[in-house]
């Protein structure tokens, strides 16, 4: 007799397969460690000088653009630009920094293959920041706060070695970006209380949502590259958005990503890595360069997606509706995936697209610990 | 799950295989191995096991392989996502130490069902041994 027993109707709601596929998007925050390509990383003395360069905008070409500029703590560490504008326009959406401590690859196509090298880019790039190491190091040097900011970071002042000041400060940068790591939201509530077996806590999920998630899980196929606790597998995909970039000119993405990586100097296969047995270094020394990488673009997490709108790597799709969307009339034809089936057009209905959009928005979270954080806050260094 | 591949004059070649065959057959688990899998192919068979032992989603692993068999010239070890057809992202390095090797650098960047292959090479042809796994 086990009408007269009332399961919970939030029980009922998924299958052993989609709990499972669920699960794997948990527990967050993950475990984290130091990255031992950077001497800085976790030390309170570089997270605070990181913090103070981050937004100084002496680091570039005219002095007026900072790193801030186009990631504004304000603006959930994004600009809200389709492209964003350094010193001048550039090709792509800037990323929000949420998370960059669990990523592989950084950069849309994966350029750098540190958090530390990823730093380094816009200061190399005169669309950007572009004020080289020459230029970066005699700041440091001339600068009273930044020298004496680098000498507690690094426990030396700054010497004559321009390029060896520049690392350092990619370094410095990452160990204050690495403490970007987002809160707690709504689905980790309910992916939690679905670990216990707490009912009553997932009945607080709303009933949207859950629709949107089994869709997530199972028909539409997001989860295969939007896996695991951040919602990336941190690889590469093409997702059919266009990528050209002007008359004649494309985004090679990818292709052009590990192209980049195996020309820089910078990278954990370099003299620059702290880490002697180059533990981290994998993904670099085995990367493989194929022809349908051309067109790829790294898979975004999607913790706080809803606050960093505009969507894709060039910011083509305005809202998550319109991302919805784009997956559910994709133009195969688009692909460049050398005959690769993941992704299919999902062809949902409006309502199905809402019910998307309603979990991708419980994965905001709900205390922020990102508002907005100044220079105001530098401690002072003598 | 042997897709078996030409292989030198059809004389040497046809002893050999009688010869593999044979040898193939009697494949022990590898001295000092706990777990692992094997893998029966025409001319050789394969004991292999992944390090670490589950196999993980979208991170870096090392595979361990044992053959019998006629020698193996050359190993190559891949990943296949039949079902989406595609491999993977990173190309791995075999080092080859008589009948056994390692392959490093593997990556199996989504869930969902993947094929480990190995093409194996030698005097005696080539063929491919091909386990199956699916990654949650």
């Amino acid at each position: 007799m086990l009408s007269g027993i009332a399961a919970p109707a939030a029980a009922l709601d998924f299958t052993a397969g989609e709990q499972r596929r669920i699960l794997r998007h948990g527990p967050w925050p993950p475990a984290s460690r130091p990255d031992p390509s950077n001497r800085a990383s976790g030390e309170p003395a570089a997270i605070a000088f990181g913090r103070a360069l981050f937004f100084e905008p002496r680091l570039s070409v005219s002095g007026r653009v900072s790193c801030a500029t186009c990631h504004r703590p304000d603006r959930a560490w994004t600009d809200g630009l389709p492209q964003s504008r350094g010193q001048r326009a550039v090709d792509r959406n800037a990323p929000a920094l949420f998370n960059l401590r669990f990523n592989r690859w950084f950069g849309w196509d994966g350029a750098q293959d540190s958090l530390w090298a990823q730093n380094l880019r816009p200061l190399l790039d005169r669309r950007e920041m572009g004020i080289g190491p020459g230029g970066a190091a005699r700041l440091v040097r001339s600068d009273r706060q930044l020298s004496c900011g680098y000498r507690r970071a690094f426990g030396e002042a700054p010497g004559a070695d321009d390029e060896r000041i520049f690392v350092d400060l990619g370094k410095a940068l990452a160990a204050f970006l690495e403490t970007r790591v987002t809160g707690r939201t709504p689905f980790d509530d309910f992916r939690d209380a679905l670990a216990r077996g707490d009912a009553a806590g997932q009945a607080r999920y709303p009933a949207a949502a859950k629709r949107g998630l089994r869709l997530f899980v199972g028909r539409g196929n997001c989860a295969f590259c939007h896996f695991g606790p951040a919602f990336t597998n941190s690889e590469f995909a093409d997702a059919g958005v266009p990528h050209f970039i002007g008359p004649g000119r494309v985004d090679p993405g990818r292709h052009g990503g590990i192209r980049k990586l195996r020309r820089s100097r910078y990278t954990l296969l370099g003299r620059f890595n702290d880490d002697a047995g180059r533990s981290t270094a994998a993904g670099t020394r085995y990367v493989r360069l194929r022809q349908s990488n051309f067109g790829e673009f790294r898979v975004p997490g999607l913790r706080n997606a809803a606050l960093t709108a505009p969507y894709m790597h060039a910011g083509s799709l305005a809202t998550l509706a319109d991302v919805a969307l784009h997956y559910s009339t994709l133009d195969e034809e688009r692909l460049h995936a050398g005959g690769e089936r993941i992704l299919r057009r999902l062809d949902l209905s409006a309502r199905e697209r809402a019910d998307l959009v309603a979990f991708l928005e419980t994965l905001t979270e709900t205390a922020p610990r990102h508002g907005f954080v100044g220079k105001s806050g530098a401690v002072q260094c003598r | 799950m042997a897709r078996p591949r030409p292989g030198g004059p059809a004389l040497a070649a046809a002893l050999a295989l009688v010869l593999a065959a044979g040898e193939a057959a009697a494949c022990d688990r590898p001295e000092g191995w706990t777990g692992g899998a094997r893998i029966a192919g025409d001319l050789w068979t394969a004991w292999w096991r992944s390090e670490p032992a589950a196999i993980p989603v979208g991170a870096h692993f090392s595979v361990r392989f044992h053959l019998c068999g006629p020698p193996a010239g050359r190993v190559r070890v891949r990943g296949w996502m039949p079902d989406h057809r595609h491999g993977m992202n990173y190309r791995p390095e075999v080092t080859l130490n008589g009948m056994s090797g390692t392959a490093e650098g593997l990556m199996f960047h989504m869930p969902g069902r993947w094929q480990l292959l190995l093409d194996i090479r030698g005097a005696a042809g080539g063929e491919t041994l091909t386990a199956e796994t699916v990654l949650e």
